[in-house]
Parts: structure tokens; C-alpha cells; sequence
């Protein structure tokens, strides 16, 4: 590499920690970074060093992606988030490169809430016996919203993979004030024909509590269908403050995605699907071992329509209706974000609006900075996650840096517990087993001088 | 991303004018002839090609590694960043990209070496000099001078759409072929990539004298532009003649103009001069 282009490239470069101010701002922790509540710092003009530009105001969302050097989540998060324009989906404003220590660092806006904290919010309430229910009016603009930002990755063949409440960031006071941004586009990847099974490619999928039942029965590709799934369990959870398909996390002890307590949990809610409802089921790769576990005279009084009327979601309600479009045992019967934006529930009074507060004041307190002893906590909870999130590194950033062995994939994965308290859910992180696929015809030129 | 061409960082950042190149090139133009620049990315296309299919990657892969390629030397001289060096950087980053999984960096390095060594010795008799470190720093040099912009998007998937459109579908073969001889020219970095498909696709027709006139003339396309690949890619096949790389590649590689690891003037004054280009935003980088 040429020493006058470095110098050059170096001199032109504008540094994260040159344009804004993030020290002692860390506002969240995630499995793939560290996100920063980022201003601008005041800059001067090159042309008059007197002259002070006073700072944008606008607040920032800087994430620093964890591990070094451009791992596969982060390359394919930039290469998407570049691509993706739409109101709820979350901008990609710049990315900054530090050669240096090798860091990626991404510059989001800044959204100042998120549905698992909404709903955080909701369940204290609940708990203290003050206002009980998220509000109706609100439940349905940000399920809208939400459709709506899904439908648009959906029609450019994107899946998001990964949807759950605090993935679901919500715009605070400004212009896009009450506006749904879907973030955390790290595990999102193009699916029009996949170049090799997903299944492979990248083990950690959706959270245990979102996933839909054929990805628990084994399904190797993923489709909108289990995003659908996923969009059904935060309604239900916006509906009722509590998370639908709520497991005990300890026993995540396998690689396999089959997961009994979490199926147990699901036929709980919704019953044991009958071979009429779901007929392809037979065809799913842990099929046998269901059969094995599972004895479908246990479940023969659940149903969805018990659970939600436990919480005053009446059967007859448009909004239970679409909650039960969506929440299909069979991925091939699920409803679609288009159907599911055009049903009447969103015809019904109260209609959808673009501010899901609807103008009112916003009860939700802003997002705390998080402190360094609480990053540096001894607790064995948060060893698991630092240990956790350190096999993790490896595994995403393999290739990113150059002095850890190659090929090694962590074999047992290990508990998580999110430090912000017992609802966020765990991840089992299991190896992936790449299988190189050759494909020597289509290399061909049609010059044989090639 | 499929059906979003006309929003993407593709269609609106990375579709360049045929002045633009000639611009961006002058520096290089002072030390190799506009031929024998050609005839070098020729050679690191095909060592792209070799290097993808020693991985076993897939076309799309290595098509979208050799646009990277372009990319960045239309914005920067060859001397820059040696293209022994970019090229499988290239490789690395696009296959992160289009989901083929990591591809280690001892193998991919071992890779290089063992390519070099079996299919290119003609042209590099001694080892290949790269080591693993080198790629990852130049990975954020390639990924900065692209702006981030990763999704490329290839010819392929409208080709086999057309193919199947006009009935026709013993012509996905030979277009297929010249949409891969189309990544040895600029071709990809001029035009959309469906009007490059439009191209490989009538140059299949004549050639194995297929009736497609009715299709083409009812699909509503600029045939000019379509008559402007075909005749780029028809250049390179006529280079192609009288062109025996293997006895002037090394000539032409010794010419190449190179990156010097010493500067060629002092750091300081280097600094000063080119800071004062900069915007606002980067004059905190400058500190003097
Ligand atoms: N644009 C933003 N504005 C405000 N807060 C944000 C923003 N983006 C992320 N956050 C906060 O940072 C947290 C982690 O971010 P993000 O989900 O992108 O990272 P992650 O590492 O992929 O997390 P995980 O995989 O655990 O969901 C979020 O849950 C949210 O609380
Ligand atoms: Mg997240």
C-alpha cells in the first residue's frame, strides 16, 4: 500500500471521536455492540478558525460494533441499512472506519424509546395497579407501523430475523415524533434464492420467545412467514404487557434448534395443532422427536382464544381476529404483512396515526446512560453474558481479526442474561457447519481464451 | 434487494460516465498506454475469476468481487494499492457480503499463494507477498473508497428472467458466458446490469442465429446503449487476437505504476497541502 495515499486518506478521514461527543454515554449493550447517545461536538471552520459553528442539537444513536474489523453481521449490516429507505426502518446516517484500533462505528438517529421498555413500562404499572393497559389506540399505530416497515424489507427480499420488543425502537420528541423504527438489522440478509441454506450460514437466530414453531421443529430455510410469527407475539404482548410465549430460559443447553420447553410453551397458549391444521408439520425435520415428547391430550383445553380472554381480549375482536391471522401454526397459512395491513381491525375506529402517542404526552422515561461498574459487573450473570458475547465475537468476526484460530466455533453455548433485567431473552448460540458448494459450470467464459 | 435497482447506492452513486473514467485514469495514462491498462485488468479479472473458483465461490460472487475491483481504481491510480494485494481483498469482503460464509484467512492467503504459484507464474514467478494483515487493513481502504456502498447488482438473475421471458431457454448458456467475458471491461461500471443482460442475451441470438427481433423490439430499451456493450465486449474479443498475455503480462506488470512504502515528499508538508482540501468536517483532522 502506497505511504503518500495513506497519509492522504488518513489526513481526510473525519474521526467518530473528532465530530461527536459519546464518552460516559452509553445508553445499551447488545449482543453485536455498544450503542453511544452521540451529539455533535462544536467544529470550526477550516476557512475562519474564529468563527465557532455551533453544534447541531439533534441527537445520535453511535454504535460501535463489537469485536474488530468488519465481521459478516456487520459487513452485511452496512451493505443493507446503505441500501434501505423507508419511515420505519431505521437510517443508516454514516459509517465511520477507525484504522486504528480497527473499530466500525454506525451512526443512527436517535430513538429515544422501545417497545421493551413501553412494555417494561406497562407491566410496572400493572404490578402497582395504577393504568393497566398499554392504550388500545397506540397498540394498534404501532403494530401498523411495525407491518408496515416489515412489508417494505419483505418486497425488497429481506428478512429481518431477529424481531422482538427491543429491536422495535420508537421515536421520541421532533419531528418523527411517535414514529416505529425497526433496528438491528444485523441478522437481516437477503433471501431471493440464497446462495446456501440459512440454516448454516449463521446460528443465532430469533430469540426463543419470538420463534415461530417450525423454526423450533427444525426448518432449515427461513421465510417472512417466521418475521409474521414473530410481528404476532409483540401484538400479543402489546395487548397484554406479558411476553405470549414466555419460557424458562435455563435449559437451553443444545446446539439443535428443537427446544421442548418453548414448544410446551406455545401448544400451552394455542393448543396442540391438529394434522388438518397444519399438514406439513410431518414433513419437519424434529417431527419425530414431537411425537416422541409430546402428548397432544395435555394441551386439549388450551387455545388462543382462553389465553387472550384471561386478558380481556375478547374472540369476537377484530384485534384478537388479526392476532390469530398471525399467529398460524403453519407457516403456509400465516398471514402476509400486506394482508395483515389491509384487515379491518386497521378500518375500525380508532384509526392508525403516524404519531403512535397521538399527540398526547409520552409517560415513558427517557433512556438512562448506562454506568461502567454496571458494564464491569462481577455478578455471574454478566460473566455468562461477557463470556457469551466473547464467543460470539469470535464466531462473527472471525475473519476480522487475524489472531484467534480458524474454523473454531463455540460448541456449547452459554446462557445470557440481558443485565437490564429478567424479560429480555436469552440466545443459544450454536456452531454452523459450512459446507462449501461447488459450482464449476457456471464460471465458464464464452472466449476458451479466457 | 432484488427489484429496488433504481434506489440503490448502485443505480444512483455507482453508475459512471465514460469521462469520469478517463479523468479518474490520467495519472495512470502518464505511465501505461490506455491499452496496456486494459490488458492489466484483464489480468487481475481473471486472477479475481481463478482465485473465486480455487474457493469455490460462486459466479455472483466473483462478479461482485471484480466490480469492488473497478470500483475502487476508477476513484484511485493503480499505484495506490497493488492490485495483487486488492484482489483478494475484493474476494474477502464480497463474500461476506453475499452470504457465502467467512472465508478464513489462512485460506484464503494459502489460496492466493498456492493460485500464484500453479496458474499465474507467468506472470508472478516469485511467492505471493500478502499476508492475512494486510488484506484486513486493506479491507477498510476498499470498503472506505467504495463509500460502503456493498450491494452490487448483477446481470444474472435479469438474464435468466429474459431467457425465460422470450422462450428461448438454450440462449441462457452463451449469455451467460459473455456476461462473464463482460467483467474483463468497464462495462460494469457504465451501464445497469440489465441492459448488459439485454446485450449478452442478442449477442447469443446472432451467434446461434436465433429469431429474437420481435422480442427485442417490443421490450421498451435504449438500443443504443445495448449496441455500446456489444461493441466493448466484440473489443475485447478482437484483443483478444493478437494478444498473448502470457509473453507480455510481465512487461506490462514491471511498467504498472506501484506503491512506494516511502514517502515521496516530507510527511509534514504532505499533510498541510492535501488537509486544506477538506471539508468542514475534516479539519479536526488536520490539528496543525
Ligand atoms: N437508533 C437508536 N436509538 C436509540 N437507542 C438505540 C438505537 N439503536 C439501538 N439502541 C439501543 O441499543 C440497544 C442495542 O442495539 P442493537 O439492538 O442495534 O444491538 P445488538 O447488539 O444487535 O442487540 P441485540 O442483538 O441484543 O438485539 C437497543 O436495544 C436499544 O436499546
Ligand atoms: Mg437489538
Amino acid at each position: 500500500m502506497d505511504y503518500d495515499f495513506k497519509v492522504r486518506t488518513s489526513v481526510e478521514r473525519t474521526k467518530v471521536e473528532d465530530l461527536f461527543e459519546y464518552e460516559g454515554r452509553k445508553i445499551g449493550r447488545g449482543t453485536y455492540g455498544h450503542v453511544y447517545k452521540a451529539k455533535r461536538k462544536e467544529t470550526f471552520a477550516t476557512s475562519d478558525i474564529n468563527k465557532l459553528i455551533s453544534a447541531d442539537q439533534k441527537e445520535y444513536a453511535l454504535k460501535q460494533i463489537e469485536g474488530t474489523g468488519l465481521s459478516m453481521s456487520a459487513c452485511r449490516e452496512i451493505a443493507l441499512l446503505r441500501e434501505l429507505k423507508h419511515p420505519n426502518v431505521i437510517n443508516l446516517q454514516r459509517v465511520f472506519l477507525s484504522h486504528t484500533d480497527r473499530k466500525v462505528w454506525l451512526l443512527f438517529d436517535y430513538a429515544e424509546h422501545d417497545l421493551w421498555h413501553i412494555i417494561k413500562f406497562h407491566r410496572a404499572a400493572k404490578a402497582n395497579k395504577k393504568a393497566v393497559y398499554t392504550p388500545k389506540a397506540m397498540v394498534k399505530s404501532l403494530l401498523y407501523q411495525i407491518l408496515d416497515g416489515i412489508h417494505y424489507l419483505h418486497s425488497n427480499w429481506i428478512l429481518h430475523r431477529d424481531l422482538k420488543p427491543a429491536n422495535i425502537l420508537v421515536m421520541g420528541e421532533g419531528i418523527e415524533r411517535g414514529r416505529v423504527k425497526i433496528a438491528d438489522m444485523g441478522f437481516a440478509r437477503l433471501f431471493n434464492s440464497p446462495l446456501k441454506p440459512l440454516a448454516d450460514l449463521d446460528p443465532v437466530v430469533v430469540t426463543f420467545w419470538y420463534r415461530a414453531p417450525e423454526l423450533l421443529l427444525g426448518a432449515r430455510h427461513y421465510t417472512k412467514a417466521i418475521d409474521i410469527w414473530a410481528i404476532g407475539c409483540i401484538f400479543a404482548e402489546l395487548l397484554t404487557s406479558e411476553p405470549i410465549f414466555h419460557c424458562r430460559q435455563e435449559d437451553i443447553k443444545t446446539s439443535n434448534p428443537y427446544h421442548h420447553d418453548q414448544l410446551d410453551r406455545i401448544f400451552n397458549v394455542m393448543g396442540f395443532p391438529h394434522d388438518k391444521d397444519w399438514e406439513d408439520i410431518k414433513k419437519m425435520p424434529e417431527h419425530p422427536t414431537l411425537l416422541k415428547d409430546f402428548k397432544r391430550n395435555n394441551y386439549q383445553t388450551c387455545s388462543l382464544m382462553k389465553y387472550m380472554d384471561r386478558y380481556k381480549i375478547k374472540a369476537d375482536t377484530k384485534a384478537f381476529h388479526l392476532l390469530s391471522k398471525l399467529l398460524m401454526m403453519d407457516p403456509t397459512k400465516r398471514f402476509t404483512s400486506e394482508a395483515a395491513m389491509a384487515d379491518p381491525y386497521f378500518q375500525e375506529d380508532p384509526l392508525p396515526t403516524s404519531d403512535v402517542f397521538a399527540g398526547c404526552p409520552i409517560p415513558y422515561p427517557k433512556r438512562e446512560f448506562l454506568s461502567d461498574e454496571e458494564q464491569d459487573d462481577k455478578s455471574d450473570s454478566s460473566k455468562q453474558q461477557q463470556q457469551q458475547q466473547q464467543q460470539q465475537q469470535q464466531h462473527a468476526s472471525q475473519s476480522g481479526s487475524s489472531n484467534h484460530s480458524h474454523g473454531h466455533h463455540p460448541q456449547h453455548p452459554v446462557q445470557q442474561n440481558n443485565m437490564q433485567g429478567g424479560m429480555h431473552p436469552n440466545y443459544s448460540n450454536h456452531p454452523g457447519h459450512p459446507q462449501q458448494q461447488s459450482h464449476p459450470q457456471q464460471n465458464n467464459s464464452f472466449n476458451q481464451r479466457f | 434487494m432484488a427489484g429496488n435497482f433504481w434506489q440503490s447506492s448502485h443505480c444512483q452513486q455507482w453508475l459512471l460516465d465514460p469521462s469520469d473514467l478517463v479523468r479518474e485514469r490520467q495519472v495512470d495514462f502518464a505511465v501505461v498506454t490506455e491499452e496496456d491498462y486494459q490488458k492489466l485488468f484483464i489480468f487481475f479479472s481473471n486472477f479475481i475469476q481463478v482465485l473465486g473458483e480455487h474457493l469455490k465461490l460462486k459466479q455472483q460472487v466473483i462478479a461482485t468481487a471484480t466490480v469492488y475491483f473497478k470500483r475502487f481504481y476508477a476513484r484511485n491510480s493503480l499505484k495506490c494499492i497493488d492490485p495483487l494485494l486488492l484482489a483478494p481483498t475484493c474476494i474477502l469482503l464480497a463474500s461476506k457480503v453475499e452470504e457465502f460464509g467467512v472465508i478464513s484467512n489462512n485460506r484464503l492467503i494459502t489460496t492466493c499463494q498456492s493460485v500464484v504459484k500453479s496458474k499465474f507464474s507467468y506472470a508472478y514467478p516469485q511467492e505471493f507477498p500478502y499476508r492475512a494483515n494486510h488484506i484486513l487493513e486493506c479491507e477498510f481502504y476498499l470498503l472506505e473508497n467504495m463509500d460502503c456502498c456493498l450491494v452490487v447488482y448483477q446481470p444474472y438473475r435479469p438474464l435468466v428472467q429474459f431467457v425465460q421471458d422470450i422462450g428461448q431457454e438454450d440462449l441462457l448458456g452463451l449469455s451467460w458466458k459473455i456476461v462473464n467475458d463482460s467483467l474483463r471491461t468497464d462495462i460494469s461500471l457504465l451501464y445497469p446490469p440489465y441492459q448488459i443482460a439485454l446485450a449478452a442475451m442478442q449477442m447469443a441470438c446472432v451467434v446461434l442465429q436465433k429469431d429474437g427481433k420481435n422480442w427485442f423490439a417490443e421490450i421498451a430499451v435504449d438500443t443504443d446503449k445495448i449496441q455500446e456493450i456489444t461493441r466493448q465486449i466484440l473489443a475485447l474479443y478482437d484483443l483478444y487476437k493478437t494478444y498473448d498475455e502470457k509473453k507480455e503480462i510481465q512487461g506490462l506488470l514491471a511498467k504498472m505504476p506501484k506503491p512506494k512504502s516511502q514517502p515521496s515528499r516530507p510527511p509534514s508538508s504532505a499533510q498541510s497541502q492535501d488537509g486544506i482540501q477538506g471539508t468542514n468536517d475534516q479539519s479536526m483532522g488536520v490539528n496543525n
